[in-house]
């Protein structure tokens, strides 16, 4: 069964384009544009494998709703990955006290984000 | 282009707007921490989406405005005027790149330049971006030189590994083989962070021997299946830098130890035992071993082994022997010592200079290029800025470059040691260069690296030191004494840095904290609010607006034939007499009617827009223009939410920013003439926009010098527009009005911003073109006050139907004053032109066959009246004589094209519900 | 996927993932002399792994997955 992913970030571009590498890799991916959309999303009944969230976001920052997530039962054992960017090294360490699995680096190469995942998944190959 | 180059360009211009506005907003209020979040967001995001694509000039120039607007949100750099216009001068150029790549799908190589030298702008306000690197350098070496001090402490004999895998790791060391014991102890949480510790182990290559031990001891029924207590520890001969990236979300919960002391790990191990056999044995080995028969000794050692229990100390001590005399063949002492062993069952190893300090070294090595290499690969290469260091840090740098020469200059005894030492020193010299920055450097070095690899030789790896040593050398020149510092001596000097270091790195985290506090409270709010907002962002739809068109079209061609119906309705009753059908063709008529309507109005309020899609552009123009021209402006914007549609919206801003240049320009005074004037120094420009009805009324008020009407009224003299005897009785009012008359320019001056050829007339036909109309009212000295009414949709518009020489066309009901017939008596000729007089006032009148060139007189009707139509031109009544007059109609009008298009007396054409075209005129131009 | 509870006996397959841990910690709670059926099992998450390590159970049949199998090894050898 294809694994879903759920992808958590303010740029429809930066996600349009993790969409494409992901989906291309064989898995199912949605997306939401800030964290209070993504809450929703997840407290409607979408149950993703994998979260990825971005860090800076409106209305609700990615450790806001790594908090919120892990607050679910049903996500508590979640891998969660929090997207930072060099200038955000402090948000890794806060992003895992809050629950995060660990952190990709943007711009992430595709091969990279592919190996993590399928790393966390604990996918075979 | 692709979809997702083309959501980049779009989603960059959003930002790059918002980025301008905040910068804007800033500026009134530089504290406020809000805008300040909202923009270094907007300059992230910016800056990660472009690292998509291979745009280097656009990537470089906004990663510099993030590191800067990191720094200012820190607090580390204020924000200032300077910084604002840096930083705006960078989005300008942003944008000039992005409608590059709009344009021909790539960058051409023009802005490389350019770029480097904003980026290298911007940077120059990091003022302490310096330090920031610095003590990055420093915490490499720190964590680097904490490395070394635990694997003093650290002893593998202690681990007590079985001998298998104390033979395996000697063997792995032997053969030039990395060996690292490490240990990782998980978060107790770390179920609940979607870790999984067991299979995260798994995932270790090479491994040789692994321990699992749990300290969860508490009663079966209270223990808690999600409290990680788990520790394992694992030996394995895998890559350091491999190991680092497996582990690296859990750095805190691992500790590596890399096992250089090969001889560390001979502890053999048994029962002991007392056998008379093992002391001729001894005695014969140690003649085999001082005449160097390694070959007999080996045959010994064998024999005695297969003779011996396998599970005693001695026999385990044999197969060691066995083992070194294999791997380390010419260590006579060793191999002695073993023999001696066998009497005392306690191996005291014999230290070898040579070798110890060659591991050494290497050990060394190896903990320094393991944080480098981690950090560097996590990381994005950082741009390339000058590093200085500290005397201390100089002086560790110098330590490693030289301990990398000794490295490289050690005799070549052995090829498997060769590779593995070519490659830790060349980690070693790429991580001092990243530290360092020294790209250029970096780029040779994995050249150099593969030609000694291919060579089997030290020399390539020696050359680059020495071309690229200078490098290292201009940082501090006793590269040769500083070597000499001893270990112990340079731990103390870490343990200074370390305490200088330490106030910096909490402050740090403090106002880190600090950010993030801001940052959270305002979100707590929306955890309530979740379900709204999600009901809210799923009735949110962006549409094409080709599809919004095409939908506005089939709408308009559903009104025309719904139009057709009380046609049919008409010829049911008066062609086949059927009565009862038309009343009922009607009634139905009346229902779509309605409906229809409704539709109409509702894609109407899809294509409405804010007039704030043009009102944004104002703050950063009039900034700007203002600065440029010396003048202190504060603008006020007011209903910013009202809306019209969106070709209107679109027509309306290249007016009103000529509009408002030119109160920029000649309205609004310099300060010192403002204060002279009694004025404040600071003008104010207010662009209001509002409904009234069923139009947008904008206005443009500024307080500046006013607008003179005899300055106007001469130049309109000089300029041949008006005649001495207009000079003479024109009213001011109407004079103020000359500014909108074609070929008029009040610019004494041709500046930079306005006098482009662009006068007011521009503006007017502008305006008119969507059915608007301008005016101006102007106080001298007080101000001027600039209005323009517009519809609020163009897309219906309301046509009178009038006949004229057995054709109709319609008029537009907005220039309709009234309709009116005149007798034909009542038309008198002034001056060979046609007039009446209506309501007491002088009427001009044209007949429209004249005026569309035909050649025919208009008909009067039986009384001998002209259908005459009153339309307001201009501010003035002109009636138009017609043949007569029909009902009035909703229709979409379609300006012409093509050929067509040229026909200025035309304002477009529309399908009426029978079929035929209408053609609408225009009467501004008509007449 | 997951564990498939007998009587007496746990079956383990493929993947045992982190919720079945709490399960297979009251099961073995509740049946003392429950056995482990470790054959068709590829992995287990670290939470079951530590259950295991602490109850003891008997491994009725060892896994399949030699690489599995070398880890419950080193981790169920004292």
């Amino acid at each position: 069964m294809a694994k879903l992913i759920f992808l958590v970030d303010d740029s429809e571009t930066m996600l349009m384009s993790l969409k494409h590498s992901l989906e291309f890799e064989g898995f199912v991916v949605e997306t939401a544009l800030d964290g209070v959309l993504a809450l929703a999303r997840l407290e409607q009944g979408l149950n993703p494998d994998l979260i990825i969230t971005d860090m800076s976001m409106p209305n609700m920052n990615g450790i806001e709703l790594i908090k919120n997530i892990r607050a679910m039962t049903k996500f508590r054992f979640k891998p969660i990955l929090a997207f930072t960017t060099t200038t955000q090294k402090h948000l890794r360490e806060e992003s895992k006290k809050v629950g995060a699995t660990g952190w990709l680096v943007k711009p992430v190469p595709g091969k990279e984000l592919v190996a993590i995942i399928n790393q966390l998944l604990q996918h075979k190959n | 282009m692709n979809a997702l180059l083309e959501q980049f360009l779009s989603e960059s211009r959003d930002f790059l707007q918002g980025i301008g506005e905040k910068l804007m907003q800033l500026e009134d209020e530089p504290d406020n921490t809000e805008f300040m979040v909202e923009l270094f967001r907007f300059v992230h995001t910016l800056k990660g989406n472009s690292g998509l694509f291979d745009f280097p000039e656009m990537t470089r120039v906004l990663h510099a405005s993030e590191d800067l607007m990191d720094s200012v949100r820190n607090g580390r750099v204020n924000y200032s005027q300077t910084l604002a216009d840096q930083l705006l001068e960078a989005m300008d150029f942003v944008s000039v790149l992005i409608d590059e790549i709009e344009g021909t799908g790539e960058l051409s190589n023009q802005y490389t330049n350019t770029s480097a030298a904003l980026a290298k702008a911007l940077r120059a306000l990091i003022i302490d971006t310096n330090l920031g690197s610095d003590s990055e350098a420093v915490a490499i070496l720190l964590e680097s030189s904490g490395a070394l001090e635990e694997s003093v402490e650290f002893n593998v004999s202690e681990l007590e590994l079985p001998e298998a895998t104390a033979m395996q790791s000697y063997r792995d060391l032997k053969i030039g083989n990395s060996v690292i014991w490490l240990m990782y102890t998980p978060d107790p949480e770390c179920f609940f962070k979607g870790e999984d510790p067991f299979f995260l182990v798994r995932q270790i290559p090479e491994v040789i021997w692994s321990s699992i031990t749990t300290s969860n001891n508490a009663p079966l029924a209270e223990m808690d299946a999600y409290d990680c207590k788990l520790t394992f520890q694992v030996i394995t001969s895998a890559d350091i830098s491999e190991l680092h990236e497996l582990f690296r979300y859990v750095p805190e919960e691992v500790r590596f130890e890399i096992i250089t002391q090969a001889n560390d790990l001979i502890s053999p191990m048994g029962e002991h035992n007392n056998e008379p056999v093992y002391d001729d044995f001894i005695e014969q080995a140690q003649t085999l071993l001082a005449k160097n028969n390694t070959e007999g000794l080996r045959q010994l050692t064998s024999t005695m082994l297969e003779l011996s229990s396998p599970a005693l100390w001695c026999s385990s001590a044999l197969r060691w022997l066995l083992l070194i005399l294999e791997l380390d063949e010419t260590n006579g002492a060793l191999h002695s010592a073993l023999l001696e062993s066998l009497h005392t069952f306690s191996l005291t190893i014999p230290i070898i200079e040579s070798v110890v300090s060659d591991e050494k070294l290497l050990a060394e090595n190896d903990t320094v290029h393991v944080e480098t290499v981690t950090n560097a690969k996590i990381d994005e290469p950082t741009e390339s800025n000058s590093v200085h260091l500290s005397k201390e840090e100089q002086a560790r740098v110098n330590a490693i470059i030289h301990s990398q020469k000794e490295i490289l200059n050690l005799p070549n005894t052995n090829n498997a040691w060769l590779v593995g030492r070519l490659k830790a020193v060349a980690l070693t010299l790429k991580g001092c260069c990243q530290a360092l920055h020294k790209n250029e450097a970096l780029e040779n070095l994995d050249e150099a690296l593969n030609d000694a690899l291919a060579q089997s030789s030290s020399e390539p790896l020696l050359v680059w030191l020495e071309t690229y040593s200078k490098d290292f050398e201009s940082l501090v020149e006793e590269t040769v004494e500083t070597a000499e510092i001893t270990t112990p001596a340079q731990i103390t000097n870490d343990e200074v840095i370390q305490e200088t270091q330490k106030p910096i790195a909490l402050k740090a985290t403090e106002s880190e904290a600090n950010t993030e506090k801001l940052d959270a409270s305002p979100e707590i709010k929306f955890n309530r609010r979740s379900e709204d907002a999600s009901a809210a962002a799923s009735k949110t739809l962006k549409v094409d607006q080709e599809k919004i068109d095409r939908l506005m079209n089939l709408i308009g061609e559903m009104v025309v034939a719904k139009n057709a119906l009380p046609y049919l309705a008409n010829r049911a009753e008066t062609v086949f007499g059927v009565r009862e059908l038309s009343r009922e063709i009607k009634a139905q008529y009346a229902v779509i009617n309605r409906v229809a309507e409704e539709m109409q109005d509702t894609i109407m309020q899809v294509r409405m827009m804010p007039v704030s899609f043009i009102f944004q552009r104002f703050p950063r123009m009039v900034r700007d223009i203002s600065r440029k021209l010396g003048k202190e402006v504060h603008l006020v914007l007011e209903g910013e939410t009202t809306e019209a549609d969106k070709n209107i919206i679109e027509a309306l801003a290249d007016p009103l920013i000529h509009i408002v240049r030119n109160s920029l320009d000649h309205g609004l005074e310099s300060p010192e003439v403002r204060a002279a004037a009694g004025k404040p120094a600071e003008g104010k420009l207010l662009i209001r926009a509002s409904q009234e009805s069923d139009r947008v009324l904008i206005e443009i008020i500024d307080d500046g010098k006013g607008i003179d009407p005899d300055v106007i009224k001469n130049k309109a003299y000089e300029k041949g527009l008006i005649d001495e005897t207009t000079l003479e009785r024109i009213s001011d009012q109407d004079a103020v009005n000359l500014v909108f008359a074609a070929g008029f320019s009040t610019a004494d001056v041709i500046s930079d911003l306005s006098g482009r050829g662009v006068g007011m007339d521009v503006v007017r036909s502008a305006v008119e073109k969507v059915n608007g109309t301008v005016g101006i009212e102007s106080q001298t000295g007080k101000g001027t006050r600039l209005f323009l009414s517009l519809p609020l949709s163009m897309a219906v518009t309301n046509v009178m139907i009038i006949e004229s020489n057995k054709q109709i066309f319609g008029v537009p009901m907005d220039m309709v004053v009234e309709t009116v017939r005149v007798p034909f008596n009542q038309i008198r000729n002034i001056k060979q032109k046609q007039t009446t007089v209506l309501r007491g006032r002088i009427v001009p009148l044209l007949s429209l066959n004249d005026l569309l060139a035909q050649n025919v007189e208009q008909v009067a009707n039986e009384d001998k009246e002209f259908a005459t139509l009153i339309v307001r031109v201009h501010g003035e009544n002109v009636g138009i004589l017609v043949d007569d007059f029909r009902e009035t109609v909703d229709i979409i009008l379609k300006p012409m094209v093509g050929i067509l298009g040229g026909l200025s007396g035309y304002s477009g054409a529309a399908l009426l519900g029978d079929g035929s075209v209408l053609m609408v005129l225009n009467p501004r131009e008509l007449i | 996927m997951g564990i498939e509870y007998k009587k007496a006996l746990a079956i383990f397959s493929e993947n045992v993932s982190v919720e079945d841990a709490e399960g297979l910690l009251d099961w073995l709670v509740k049946n003392p002399k429950g056995k482990i059926n470790l054959a068709a099992c590829t992995h287990i998450h670290a939470a079951n792994l530590q259950v295991l390590m602490v109850v003891k159970p008997t491994i009725a049949a060892e896994s399949k997955d030699e690489n599995l199998q070398k880890w419950l090894n080193w981790a169920l050898a004292n």
